[in-house]
Formats: structure tokens, C-alpha cells, sequence
């Protein structure tokens, strides 16, 4: 008995640190999702309107196509961060000349602040100016203008999140490619294994937990990129191209202060984002009845 | 099998359950509430898209909810 009531005064602390900047937060939204709140608008105080940001939001096309946007941008983003990061891992593992000078070079853009990372690929692609249109006019005849071409944008802020995160994702794998055992794989090897068989059937089933955990953070932060997309293409520009959820609560929330709405917006993402989650986890690892 | 084998290894016993169960993966209580949530929270946003022109949103809340206390009661 007293042993319990030292743990949860242990424990204290921190929950009630978890419950004052996660837990509050999400009831005040939760609430203020339910009112219209604008603050230019005739009335400033709150008003209930129960469900009527929700009705408006399930036909706001700039929402619908905010979502639609934020989950292309994830699904390629993170497809390739993992196929990329998983790789290098593997090549980290062994050795070869200059592998510290590598592994130190790919980590940097780890250690800049993404709305850095938005203003470095800003300079580097903007049109008449960057070093990227100028050198693929100049090599190869190519127009790449993200001002005007919604494609290339979305590319671009793709391969931007792809040169920001995959040294996490590298990372992350090293560790837990480092830490596997050898003798399962070298079974393998001994009765006659191939290396996609290895790859397939040994390697992966042991690295699922770092993969699952990868897949996650890497997900829950793709869904609510904001800053570098903002930087990079000008508030989701051309048009609405590259304007993610988060670019579009970010505006609709600050210049025209609609709270009610913009929480309405938030939770909905935090839907979505949870549901995400919660389906690929369950796919990966839940057991299924006979 | 010893004392020292019985600690590290516990008898796993298989409980044949007979209920017909709606879910196609194992759950506990916390696992079926949540699907609850997640199911009533999507059929609303449903139901305002493309069904309240013809069926008031509290028919939407039954629907939801018994959804829910079956889902709890036999996931």
C-alpha cells in the first residue's frame, strides 16, 4: 500500500504536467469547437452554435482539399524516408572509407530549424534566382518554376521534407539494425538463404517494432507540417496546391480570428491523425481471431 | 516442468470463447471504446455530408450509439 502511494506521487509531477498541456487543451478546443467565435465579427463573445462548424466544414472544399493535400504530402514523404532511410541504415552498417564524414554531413539537416530548412530550399528553387531552376534550365531545358506550377511545388516541398527527415529515419534504423542478433540471420545463411529471403523473413519481422515506431512519429509530423511549406511556397501556393491542413488552420484561425471554426478544423485533424495511426498499428500487429 | 521453469514460462491457457464476435482482431474494454468513439464520430461527419437533407442528425446519434453498445458489448 505504501509502496503504490510513493509510485503515484512519483508519478505526480508529470501527470499533472500532462494533464495542464495536453489534457486542458483539447477540452478548451473540444468546447470552443462548438461556438462561433470570431472575433471581426458583430458579436465578439461566444456564441453556442452546437454543430454548425462541423456542417460548414464537411462542405468547405479548401478544407477537403487541405486534407487532401496533407495526405498526399505524408504518403510520399514517408514512403520514401523509410525506403531511403532504410537503406543508408544498412549502408551505415558497414564500413568504407570517409563513413564518420558521411554519417556527420547526412545528419545536418536534423539540427536546422524547419523553418530554416523552408527558407534554404526557398533560395534554392526560386525562380530567376535558385541554383536549381537556373542549373536544370542550363543542363537539360527544364522550366522549373514552383511560382506557377502546382506539380513541381508539391515535388518540391516533398523532396524538402524527404532532405530534412530521412537522417532521422537513418538513425533510428542504425540503432535497431545495431542491435539485432546475428544468429537467426546467420541460420539463415547456413540454410542457404538468399539475401532477399534474409531481408524479407529475418531482418524486417525483427526491425517491425523501430519501423512501426518510425512510421508513427514520422506520420504524426508529416500531418501537421507547417512551417517549412509555409516558408517554402508562400503560405501552400500556386493557388492551393501545397497548402496543408495545417498552412490552412494557420490561416483561417489568425487573420480572420476564427477561433470557433479553427478548432473545429484542429480536432478534426486530431481525428484523423489518431485514426490513421490506430488503423496502421492495428494492421501491423493486432492478432487476428480464427 | 520445475518451480524455476513455471515462473519464466506461465501456462498459457486457451479460453474457447463461442459468442460470435463482430470485430476481426482481439480487443479489451479500452480497444472497443475507442472504436466506438472512432465509429460514432465518422458516421456523424456522415450523416452531415451527405444524409441530413433527409434525416435529422439525432437519428444519426442512435444509430451511433447503439453501434457503440454493441460493439462494446460483443467486439
Amino acid at each position: 500500500m505504501r509502496r503504490t502511494r510513493t509510485g503515484w506521487l512519483l508519478l505526480a509531477p508529470s501527470m499533472i504536467i500532462l494533464f495542464v498541456v495536453g489534457i486542458v487543451p483539447f477540452i478548451y478546443v473540444l468546447y470552443v469547437g462548438f461556438f462561433d467565435w470570431n472575433l471581426f465579427s458583430a458579436s465578439r463573445e461566444m456564441t453556442f452554435n452546437g454543430v454548425n462548424n462541423y456542417r460548414q466544414l464537411v462542405f468547405d472544399p479548401l478544407f477537403l482539399d487541405a486534407i487532401w493535400v496533407t495526405i498526399r504530402f505524408t504518403f510520399f514523404a514517408v514512403v520514401s524516408q523509410l525506403i531511403i532511410g532504410f537503406f543508408l541504415a544498412q549502408l551505415l552498417l558497414r564500413d568504407f572509407p570517409g563513413k564518420s564524414f558521411f554519417r556527420t554531413i547526412h545528419t545536418v539537416p536534423l539540427m536546422i530549424a524547419p523553418i530554416a530548412i523552408g527558407a534554404i530550399w526557398r533560395l534554392l528553387t526560386i525562380p530567376g534566382f535558385g541554383p536549381i531552376p537556373y542549373l536544370l534550365d542550363r543542363w537539360f531545358d527544364f522550366e522549373f518554376n514552383i511560382g506557377n506550377n502546382a506539380t513541381q511545388a508539391f515535388l518540391a516541398i516533398v523532396i524538402m521534407d524527404i532532405w530534412h527527415w530521412t537522417p532521422f529515419v537513418t538513425l533510428t534504423m542504425l540503432a535497431g539494425l545495431s542491435a539485432l542478433p546475428a544468429e537467426p540471420r546467420e541460420a539463415a545463411q547456413v540454410d542457404g538463404a538468399n539475401s532477399w529471403q534474409i531481408f524479407r523473413f529475418i531482418t524486417l519481422p525483427q526491425m517491425q517494432p523501430v519501423v512501426l515506431t518510425v512510421l508513427f512519429i514520422r506520420i504524426m509530423d508529416g500531418l501537421r507540417t507547417v512551417d517549412e511549406i509555409n516558408m517554402l511556397t508562400n503560405g501552400g501556393g500556386p493557388g492551393t496546391s501545397t497548402r496543408t491542413i495545417g498552412i490552412h488552420i494557420f490561416r483561417v484561425v489568425f487573420p480572420q480570428t476564427d477561433y470557433g471554426y479553427g478548432s473545429a478544423m484542429s480536432l478534426l485533424t486530431l481525428y484523423l491523425t489518431i485514426v490513421a495511426c490506430w488503423f496502421l498499428f492495428v494492421s501491423l500487429t493486432a492478432v487476428r481471431k480464427r | 516442468m520445475s518451480d524455476q521453469d513455471s515462473i519464466h514460462h506461465p501456462v498459457e491457457h486457451e479460453v474457447e470463447d463461442d459468442r460470435p464476435h463482430l470485430l476481426p482482431i482481439y480487443t479489451n474494454m479500452f480497444d472497443r471504446v475507442f472504436i466506438s468513439v472512432v465509429i460514432m464520430v465518422a458516421i456523424h461527419l456522415f450523416w452531415l455530408r451527405f444524409l441530413e437533407v433527409y434525416l435529422s442528425l439525432y437519428v444519426a446519434t442512435i444509430i451511433s450509439l447503439v453501434v457503440g453498445y454493441i460493439i462494446i458489448r460483443r467486439g
